[in-house]
């Protein structure tokens, strides 16, 4: 009993809180874990729930998005029927409340006609999770409600599964209803439809601020947290890189890390999350760091609390320094002199 | 079929015996090598790194784990409309069951193949080795020289040279004489097993070769001397670089060892001439508290909670806590338990070491071992 669901992926969300890490991109397409993009998560998810048939809603910045889905083999949704789609909102600045905007499936009806699938779920692209969403289906069946939410603790994780008929009707009349997205139907106390709540007790971590992803990244260091994100049974796939292995050098030394491919080491690396490709010469001490992709730290550099976006170039001796309840953002391509934050 | 400049076919066959219990159930091409690839990934590599678009695999021992990694091609971006890579293995005949006998005759058997292309040149290829090439230069000199056939050499130190096959050559780098693993050598320049013909002469002579029962049906042993002897423009190309047979236990584990050290030619790390591979999905590498790693190539995946010195981890391996590999080459998805402690070695991939298990060779004997599952069974038992 396969293609019974389609994914939706709400990626239109801007949080300003994240500014620093979403001048050049979109908040799905925010790097994470050393070699992970936020939207990773979710649709790695909806792939290993046998779902076949995932549609993408971006705005903003999305050419580093799409860069990264590319056709969808990755994630295996390059395929003949069903696979992967994009839909690019048409409206640029129609402000949406909250996840999965009426206004934007409207401009794309097509794709819920036209599907087969019978249920949809709908689903935040910042949620650092891995979930099995078939039982969330089962129980959605079982109970025979219109709409069930996932939620841990109480709070809901802005997923929602309804069946695709009544999604389109929601989106039909809109503007009748007043409904603009799925939280407005859920949280309005004069509807009519059956709401159920579904617990999700795994790890589960909605990134929505500097000091979140921060804290959600080191927090990844611990072998409990990391074990519930990586399961070999249901991979998080990803744009996969031909780098080589990560190389240690003379005088390296790594602890507490995770650590990606591509990578060479001089230095010390301590308590950190290293990107792929990312150089670090001798002498240089980094910890509690976040370093993206290929960002270059020369020899004899302190780093401590910092957030190293792609592409930064950290010149020899310099010495940066954030708080650890407060880390430091460099933005991405840019050179940090020695002298610049002494 | 579009007619191509230069297809390529690429001998994946080999059985690799000195590589013991490594090529028990897959081919030579098909072992593990640098932490991340296969070794026929470098030929792969060149070849798109190179602009030839049109490989054929011949594949006959032990073909299934080299048969599903090579797939359509895509990792090396070889999922081609007109080309790409094809498998080709041994098939029978209304008459009879034809298995590769040699070099020339797994050729001659898939002439068919290249007939489709109708190349103006053939690449002929081993999968056995280590080294990153161009091969279009090869080409241009093949074309400059007028040659009808070129073979790539190698300089290798004299005292060595009677190990390989060698090409004695006049100022012009013409071939005077080939000589298979001559007591004597004339000359220090090794075959490469790498060999360019124009394709009009390769079909004459790999159909003459084939009417012949005498013959061997090898490159090397019968068409090079052949056509030699029947004064063809033979020309040797002279190869610099990084060029390693990785035939034994013990060169395989030298050629692991040469990428941790930083005067290597063998770059994996150039950008300009990427070596690809299937990349399997795995999380960054986890290293713990605990553990040290030093001079060492470590792959995704990996979680590694000992002490790692000058070895080389492919991805999946677990290393448990106060284990020390040293100098060592531990192969996708092993596990090494806690209070290991391994020097000198190579552990096959998926083996489990337990916990407390010590492997390190004597001191006066320099020989790799190679780990088996009766070796454990013995230390454990």
């Amino acid at each position: 009993m396969k293609k019974r669901m389609l994914g939706v992926i709400d990626a239109t969300t801007y949080h300003e809180d994240l500014e620093e890490l979403t001048v050049h991109r979109s908040l799905a397409a925010v790097p994470f874990a050393g070699r992970y993009r936020l939207i990773d998560f979710v649709l790695s998810n909806m792939v290993n729930s046998d779902i076949e048939s995932v549609a993408i809603f971006p705005k903003y910045q999305y050419r580093s998005l799409m860069d990264h889905l590319g056709s969808g083999k990755n994630w295996d949704l390059n395929r003949k029927r069903d696979g992967l789609f994009f839909f690019p909102s048409p409206l640029l600045d129609s402000p949406s409340k909250g996840i999965g905007s009426f206004n934007h499936f409207a401009a794309n009806l097509d794709y819920f006609y036209r599907s087969k699938q019978e249920y949809a779920l709908i689903s935040n692209c910042f949620t650092v999770f891995n979930m099995d969403f078939r039982p969330v289906l089962d129980r959605h069946i079982m109970t025979g409600c219109d709409i069930t939410v996932v939620r841990q603790d109480g709070r809901s994780l802005e997923m929602y599964l309804v069946k695709t008929s009544l999604l389109i009707n929601l989106i039909e009349n809109r503007n009748e209803t007043g409904y603009t997205c799925m939280s407005d139907v859920v949280t309005d106390i004069h509807h009519s439809y059956t709401i159920c709540n579904y617990e999700y007790t795994g790890l589960a971590v909605m990134i929505d601020s500097i000091e979140n992803y921060f804290a959600a990244s080191i927090g990844l260091l611990e072998p409990e947290a990391w074990k519930n994100i990586f399961l070999r049974s249901q991979p998080i796939y990803t744009k996969v890189k031909d780098e080589p292995p990560t190389r240690y050098m003379k005088g390296a030394s790594a602890k507490n890390s995770m650590i990606a491919n591509g990578c060479m080491i001089e230095g010390t690396v301590e308590n950190s999350i290293i990107s792929r490709g990312v150089k670090i010469g001798k002498g240089s001490v980094v910890k509690n760091c976040i370093i993206m992709q290929k960002t270059q730290i020369g020899e004899n550099c302190v780093l401590d609390s910092v957030i190293l976006d792609k592409d930064v170039k950290v010149e020899s001796g310099a010495r940066i320094e954030g708080r650890h309840e407060m880390p430091l953002v460099i933005r991405k391509g840019t050179v940090q002199g020695a002298l610049m934050n002494s | 079929m579009g007619k191509k400049k230069c297809v390529a076919m690429l001998l994946a066959g080999g059985k690799g015996s000195r590589l013991s219990s490594l090529t028990k159930s897959l081919a030579k091409p098909a072992v593990p090598f640098g932490g991340k690839y296969r070794i026929i990934d470098f030929t792969l590599s060149n070849c798109t790194n190179s602009g030839i678009d049109t490989v054929g695999v011949l594949t006959q021992y032990q073909p299934l784990v080299l048969n599903s990694y090579i797939g359509i091609g895509s990792a090396w971006d070889l999922d081609r409309k007109n080309g790409g890579v094809t498998v080709l293995p041994p098939y029978s005949e209304s008459s009879e069951v034809k298995w590769y006998t040699g070099t020339a005759s797994a050729i001659y058997q898939n002439l068919n193949y290249l007939k489709q292309y109708d190349p103006e040149y053939v690449l002929i290829l081993s999968g056995d080795h280590i080294y990153k090439m161009n091969y279009e230069l090869m080409l241009n000199y093949h074309i400059e020289k007028g040659a009808d056939a070129t073979i790539s050499v190698i300089e290798v130190p004299w005292p060595e040279a009677s190990r390989f096959g060698i090409m004695n050559t006049d100022d012009e780098m013409r071939v005077a004489e080939f000589e298979e693993k001559p007591a004597y050598p004339k000359n220090n320049l090794a075959s490469m097993g790498i060999y360019i013909f124009n394709w009009s002469v390769l079909k004459e002579y790999l159909e003459m070769d084939d009417r012949n029962p005498e013959s061997s049906h090898d490159f090397g042993k019968d068409i090079i001397p052949l056509m030699l002897d029947e004064n063809k423009r033979l020309f040797a190309y002279p190869f610099n670089g990084y060029w390693k047979d990785v035939g034994t236990v013990k060169s395989l584990w030298e050629a692991n060892m040469d990428l941790l050290d930083d005067e290597c030619e063998l770059n994996l790390f150039d950008h300009d001439w990427r070596i690809y591979s299937v990349n399997p999905n795995h999380p960054p590498q986890y290293i713990s508290t605990q553990a040290e790693v030093a001079e060492s190539l470590i792959n995704e995946g990996c979680t590694v909670e000992g002490e790692i010195e000058k070895s080389v981890l492919f991805q999946g391996v677990l290393v448990g806590k106060n284990t020390v590999i040293r100098e060592s080459v531990i192969m996708p998805d092993a596990v090494i338990g806690e209070n290991v402690y391994i020097e000198k070695a190579i552990v096959p991939s998926g083996m489990n070491i337990p916990d407390g298990v010590v492997i390190s060779a004597s001191e006066e004997d320099d020989e790799i071992i190679l780990i088996t599952q009766e070796m454990i069974q013995g230390i454990c038992s």
